[in-house]
């Protein structure tokens, strides 16, 4: 009997370094080619299949129907991309994000500047079904692909006074035409924060996918937050730096419209937007006579209520 | 005011006072309604393919934008009558008017249905603790009699109060601005375009109180010149 043995790959079949990281140039370059001549959605800073590749622990159904992947990314917040809906999706794909660094410091042991592709490589991804709750009282069901942000914190090693996370999303006008717009008057880069114990809450994860495949650009490629209690606005997107502080950080919204949106900024159904009631949401997609859903304290998810114990929610919103 | 002698056209416009000019400017004014009325018929039968995702925001929205723009447009008859001195399209300010009132009415309806889902508590509590909805309405209330005095009848019983009357519609123009501004977050694209369009249409109306007045002391001054 013939046994046959696993026949190793001849060595002039590996591809030199050199030939893959050309490859890798070559992508790139094809990329903003394309976005060149007009074509959308290919100037992805991950290789298009990398989470299909990479694999990924399947999440959880929440017995809540997932919004259709077509939704979730044609009705998008990002306003470095403009203020309608439907800019981000439209505009974003100009957006390179290939290379990409992430910029840690502030109060930790370790900082410094890493390679996305080298903390993917030794994390593992799962996936986490999320209801999102957006401040403007629509909300959907997404699932992100992504790991806990304590994972990524903790390889910085942040120190005893550590007491916030600052996150700020990429600053790039030539590529942003929201942030060229001589009519905004949000103060970019875009800035969010978390107190550090709410980053370290098992349920904060970094997103670097949805729907099984990579973000595209107008979801926060290729690296955003998602922080499921909070709303939507606190999730920042394309991340660039993380610092640790001391203090409370300053953020984009809450520097816009104190009175309308706090540092805190939990889902709550007691606590009023300004201009509209927060006591429930359209889940979307919806119809002109759809009904609406109730809200639920920290948007359902009550195992994050002893983070914020003896806090007077209704004056730290 | 004479205002039938006064705009009366020349030859040249005298198509302007046809039947059919009227109805022309009646159909013209209702196609904004008439595609927004195709997009909820589409969305109704296959969700989201007419108004998107969310479609009672974007219906409200919508209709809040061409009530803002009919209203304006009111507005700038009565300007382009008088600077291109063609009086007769004074004769068309009421169906604009009309209309204006008809897509704010329908602002506030989908309001009610599609963002309020009919619930009286969502609406009082609105209507008492919001305040850019409390300027959004009283911008309707102030429109309300405007509308009802819009016939020939009250033009003619009201004499020249009827003028005065109808002055409320620069309030009403001030309140829907500020219930625009009052929600812009991010971008103050809408509130400088339709501010300055309002600049332009009060500006037009000062200037022309000013020449008016001028005449008026000319003539007086003549007349005391004379005896």
């Amino acid at each position: 009997m013939l046994i046959k043995t696993k026949q190793e790959i001849p060595s002039s079949e590996i591809t030199p370094e050199s030939v893959y990281v050309s490859r890798r140039k070559f992508m790139g370059q094809s990329a903003s080619a394309a976005v060149l001549t007009g074509i959308a959605g290919s100037a992805f800073g991950l290789p298009e299949n990398f989470v299909s590749e990479q694999g990924f622990v399947k999440g959880e159904p929440i017995g809540e129907k997932i919004t259709p992947e077509e939704y979730a990314t044609r009705y998008n917040n990002f306003y470095e991309f403009g203020t309608g809906k439907e800019d981000p999706s439209k505009k974003a794909h100009v957006l390179t994000t290939d290379p990409w660094s992430l910029e840690v410091s502030g109060r930790v042991g370790k900082p410094g500047k890493v390679d996305l592709e080298d903390i993917l490589k030794e994390i593992d991804l799962e996936e986490r079904i999320y209801r999102l709750r957006c401040v403007e009282a629509w909300s959907m069901v997404v699932p992100w692909i992504g790991f806990p942000v304590k994972k990524l914190l903790d390889r910085f090693e942040p120190l005893g006074d550590a007491k916030y996370v600052k996150f700020t999303t990429l600053y790039r006008p030539k590529e942003m035409p929201g942030i060229r717009s001589i009519f905004s008057s949000v103060d970019f880069p875009y800035v969010e924060g978390l107190r550090l114990d709410e980053a370290n809450h098992p349920l904060a994860i970094f997103s670097i996918g949805m729907y099984g495949k990579i973000l595209p650009n107008q979801n926060g490629a290729p690296f955003r937050l998602v922080v499921p209690w909070k709303y939507g606005f606190k999730s920042i997107k394309s991340i660039v730096k993380i610092e640790l502080t001391e203090r409370e950080p300053r953020t984009t919204w809450n520097k816009s419209a104190p009175h309308e949106y706090g540092f805190y900024a939990n889902v709550n159904p007691n606590v009023d937007h300004p201009r509209w009631s927060q006591a429930r949401e359209r889940r979307l997609p919806t119809t002109i006579f759809g009904r609406t859903i109730e809200t639920r304290m920290f948007n359902g998810y009550d195992e994050v209520a002893s983070l914020y114990e003896g806090m007077n929610l209704k004056r730290k919103y | 005011m004479n205002a039938d002698r006064r705009s009366r056209p020349g030859p040249r416009l005298a198509w302007l006072s046809t039947k059919t000019a009227k109805w022309s400017v009646g159909i013209l004014l209702s196609i904004p309604f008439l595609l927004l009325l195709n997009d909820v018929r589409i969305d109704l039968v296959q969700p989201g393919a007419g108004l998107g995702p969310d479609p009672g925001e974007e219906l409200v929205d919508r209709l809040g934008t061409w009530s803002i723009r009919v209203l304006y447009l009111t507005l700038l008859v009565s300007s382009v009558a008088r600077i291109f001195k063609v009086p007769v399209l004074i004769q068309h300010r009421r169906t604009f008017g009309l209309w204006a009132f008809t897509y704010v009415v329908l602002h506030l309806a989908a309001y009610f249905t599609a963002l309020a889902g009919f619930d009286f508590n969502v609406v009082l509590g609105d209507f008492s603790k919001r305040p850019y909805i409390i300027v959004g309405l009283s911008a309707l209330c102030l429109l309300i009699p405007l509308a009802i005095t819009s016939t020939r009848g009250w033009q003619r019983r009201l004499g020249l109060n009827w003028r005065r009357l109808h002055r409320i519609v620069y309030v009403a123009a001030l309140l829907a601005l500020v219930h625009l501004w009052m929600q812009e977050k991010a971008s103050f694209f809408d509130t400088f375009l339709y501010g300055s369009i309002l600049l332009v249409l009060f500006a037009e109306r000062i200037f022309d109180a000013v020449r008016r007045m001028r005449k008026k002391s000319e003539a007086a001054q003549s007349v005391v010149r004379t005896t």
